[in-house]
């Protein structure tokens, strides 16, 4: 790699010595193989930053869970408390920086209680966002175990494919619906709701690419060589597969938060003000000339999260592909 | 091959009724009873006991339960003819404590407490409510009723066995003449004049068995007819599966011939007559028209059913999808990291990280600014309010097979194969179409038949987005409204459908690509 990056160097007018230098020769050194030194975080890394796209997404990022973590901590939200001013109601973010003064709650407007679309779109992602998160943990962990030992054992396939055709028919919408309306719709419950089969669909996908990576040559040649299968599953199986989960995880954040939007919508979600709640509840000011920005700052918002949660995962994900680090 | 499919589909039809089984456990032995009355006005404006026999008498009606009053066993064996009239009211009325009642009263009490016992039922008695000694508190009368679960297995077999219905002249129980079928070749619908061909029952419970219309497919039958599980809220008393099916809209009126003899623009639908005991006699306007029992018909609509409308929307999208998506996808592949492929990207990405919500009324709203109908309405003419729902379907499914299909064509072009033809001297055009195309297809072909079938249970958030009558909507409604009759019903269609599709892509696959079998042994 380094060579093409030389100049070549104009030979013509040097003397030997300055061309060559002697070097003793080392028995023990003329033993060693040398190779560049290579550490597979270090190289994902260097990938992942050598792009300069993936800077602005991870800013963006950085940006994002400072506003959902940091922003509702140090400033107070009342969702009522202009609520008997009928003046500061349905604003845009001109007329409420006529009204209120200019300061960051009003940059979004006023929203239908009076309260500040700004602070109540942030209180509302910190809901979604923890509960993509926690979902996410929850299935991928329990997914790529339960998948691990599904593509590798072919007795428990036999049984968890059965399961797998049963467990996916049962109508996702109907479950949660009926988990919510036996628990009360809390954020644990909708926790619970979404991650008792949403594990199932991961550990399929990981079973299959278990089971494409399981029987190739060289884990044959280890498992010949008596390589025990703890051994393999980390060292010759799980490293193939970290570019492949890294990319399933960046598409399940996001799907977690456009889920919570969906359920919401249909009026099955959290009692919670979460992200989706404030578009189910804003979506009459839509149509209403003037009202807009109440209906469009979340719905913009949930999409610039989930738009950065997915693009900078993927791209984690190409960058955690070795054959990217050539 | 048939063999395998045969296999296959009992394997399905197994897990269709283990799945059917679990919704039923979780809707009728996990959901708070208590909810259904949530929004139940009667319930609240009832007090004390009456309170708890509406109650009770809801859950019978919405499946949870067996229910018995006490005077319906009663009235029951009277009907047997094991009690007289006499001793019946006599041990009808109830005291208002348990010690009150009358002699008869206490024996049959007792009768019922224990037969019903036995049989493992609770009987619950009420105790009067009273405001002061002879003043009933409101609803405070007394009751006395038994009351047991239904057994989730008896309620599955029940199911199932239900579930297709092979109409037979023994159908009607009352007592009726001349049951049979005949034969006729001049339909008296149409006034018997014109040739039409008919089978017309007595006895049925349909009275039309066989007829010929003008409508697509032009032959029509009642014998078989499914029932998927009555609705109690959606639809109240109607079948799922007719829910889905029956037109929907403003009543079409046309010339009818009633048997009778009159004649009157109507909607009815003579050929959809059922049997219904005692309407004849009961109803003036019946009676006019009619000179059977076979009283109850359904209405012709100028709308689509449920399934009409989504399937039409859907079956448009998915060929919208396949059409744009494929073409594309294959374009992204050829010219990879090229402008193309980039704006191709940015598309999927779009598509796959944003909330479908948001994208539907971003496409609601720009298609509003240019002029298009954003709500449905079923009585206009206008076929462009079926663009919205069309894009905003077709859309997501564009970017779906993008990504997948140029992801396929690029694993295949870095294969050996394609090395070996490039340098075997093929030209791009020929390595594309003939041999990385065809390879990349073929995940994509198992998901058709999938795509095809569900197009007819609609899709939630659009049809609620523009207010499509679809059938997309109708679990979702099931659910707020706790109508465990079309929870169940709904679900089965949905587990029918996906196992058909999984098959069907199965088969579809093998065919596309001959190195896939079913019958030879796993290597």
């Amino acid at each position: 790699m380094d060579y093409k990056e030389n100049e070549l160097f104009t030979v013509e007018g040097m003397t030997d010595e300055e061309l060559f230098a002697h070097v003793d020769h080392n028995d023990l050194e003329s033993e060693k193989i040398t190779a560049p030194r290579y550490s597979y975080w270090k190289s994902v890394f260097r990938v992942f930053f050598s792009k300069k796209v993936n800077w602005f997404v991870l800013g963006l990022l950085v940006l994002i869970i400072a506003f959902t973590y940091i922003y509702p901590a140090i400033s107070s939200y009342d969702r009522f408390e202009n609520i008997t001013n009928a003046a500061a109601k349905h604003l845009t973010p001109n007329k409420a920086i006529k009204l209120f003064g200019f300061n960051i709650h009003n940059i979004l407007g006023r929203g239908s209680a009076g309260q500040s679309t700004f602070d109540a779109v942030w209180y509302g992602s910190r809901i979604s966002i923890s509960l993509a998160l926690i979902c996410a943990a929850i299935n991928m962990t329990i997914g790529i175990l339960l998948g691990a030992v599904w593509g590798y054992s072919k007795k428990f396939d036999l049984f968890m494919t059965e399961v797998y055709n049963i467990v996916g028919n049962v109508p996702y919408v109907l479950l949660i619906a009926v988990l919510v309306l036996v628990l009360s719709p809390s954020f644990w419950t909708m926790v619970f709701a979404l991650t008792v089969t949403g594990w199932i669909a991961i550990a399929y996908f990981i079973r299959t690419q278990v089971i494409i990576i399981r029987d190739r040559d060289y884990n044959l040649a280890s498992r010949c060589l008596g390589t025990p299968i703890t051994r393999i599953a980390t060292k010759n199986i799980l490293p193939f597969m970290t570019s492949v989960i890294v990319t399933y995880l960046a598409m399940e954040i996001p799907s977690y938060i456009s889920y919570e939007v969906f359920l919401s919508y249909i009026g099955m979600g959290l009692s919670d003000m979460s992200l989706g709640k404030l578009i189910f509840e804003a979506e009459s000011a839509m149509v209403t000339p003037g009202w807009g920005f109440e209906f469009w700052s979340p719905v913009v918002i949930a999409s610039i999260i989930t738009i950065t949660l997915y693009v900078s995962g993927q791209n984690l994900g190409d960058a955690s592909d070795p054959r990217t680090h050539m | 091959m048939a063999k395998y499919l045969i296999r296959r589909l009992l394997h399905g039809l197994v897990s269709v009724v283990i799945v059917v089984a679990i919704v039923m456990l979780l809707i009728y032995s996990l959901m708070d009873r208590q909810l259904i009355f949530a929004t139940d006005n009667v319930y609240r404006n009832l007090g004390n006991n009456a309170q708890t026999v509406y109650k009770y008498q809801k859950w019978e009606e919405y499946g949870y339960i067996d229910y018995v009053p006490y005077t319906e066993w009663l009235q029951q064996l009277a009907k047997n003819g094991e009690i007289d009239e006499e001793t019946r009211s006599a041990a009808a009325s109830i005291g208002k404590k348990s010690k009150n009642d009358s002699e008869a009263t206490k024996k049959y009490v007792a009768k019922f407490t224990k037969y019903y016992k036995d049989k493992g039922y609770k009987v619950v008695r009420l105790k009067a409510i009273m405001v002061y000694k002879k003043k009933y508190a409101t609803g405070g009368q007394q009751a006395l009723f038994a009351w047991k679960d239904k057994p989730l297995l008896g309620r599955l077999g029940n199911y199932f066995k239900g579930l297709v219905r092979i109409d037979t002249v023994s159908y009607v129980k009352d007592e009726i003449e001349n049951r049979g079928l005949t034969f006729t070749t001049r339909d008296p619908v149409y006034g018997g004049k014109k040739f039409s061909p008919a089978i017309i029952g007595n006895g049925t419970q349909h009275k039309y068995l066989l007829y010929c219309n003008n409508q697509f497919p032009y032959l029509h039958q009642n014998v078989i007819s499914i029932n998927l599980g009555k609705s109690y809220t959606v639809n109240t008393g109607v079948d799922v599966f007719t829910t889905m099916t029956t037109t929907q809209g403003t009543y079409v009126m046309r010339d009818v011939l009633y048997p009778s003899g009159h004649a009157e623009k109507s909607a009815d639908d003579l050929h959809t007559a059922t049997y219904v005991p005692n309407s004849l006699e009961n109803n003036a306007s019946l009676s006019a028209r009619f000179t059977d029992n076979y009283t109850n018909v359904i209405t012709v609509k100028n709308g689509k059913s449920k399934i009409g409308y989504s399937f039409t929307i859907g079956i448009i999208a998915t060929l919208l999808a396949y059409l744009i998506g494929i073409p594309v996808g294959v374009v992204m592949a050829q010219k990879k990291d090229k402008l193309v492929d980039k704006i191709g990207i940015l598309y999927i990405i779009f598509i796959m990280a944003v909330p479908s919500l948001a994208y539907i009324f971003l496409f609601k709203a720009i298609g509003g600014k240019l002029g298009l109908p954003t709500t449905f309405n079923m009585d206009s003419k206008n076929k462009l309010m079926y663009a919205l729902p069309i894009i905003s379907l077709a859309l997501p499914s564009i970017g779906g097979l993008m990504r997948w299909l140029r992801r396929y064509m690029i694993d295949q072009m870095n294969s050996d194969y394609v090395k070996f033809a490039r340098s075997g001297g093929l030209s791009e055009h020929e390595i594309f179409s003939k041999h990385i195309a065809k390879n990349a297809v073929i995940p994509i072909v198992h998901g058709v038949p999938g795509s095809i079938l569900f197009a007819m249970t609609g899709a939630i958030i659009t049809e609620r987005v523009y207010v499509v009558p679809g059938a997309g909507n109708l679990l979702t409604q099931a659910i707020n409204m706790y109508d465990n009759g079309v929870i169940v019903g709904v679900t089965l269609f949905y587990a029918l459908l996906s196992v058909i599709a999984i098959i069907m892509g199965d088969v579809l696959m093998s065919l596309v690509d001959p190195r896939i079998s079913f019958t030879s042994k796993a290597r």
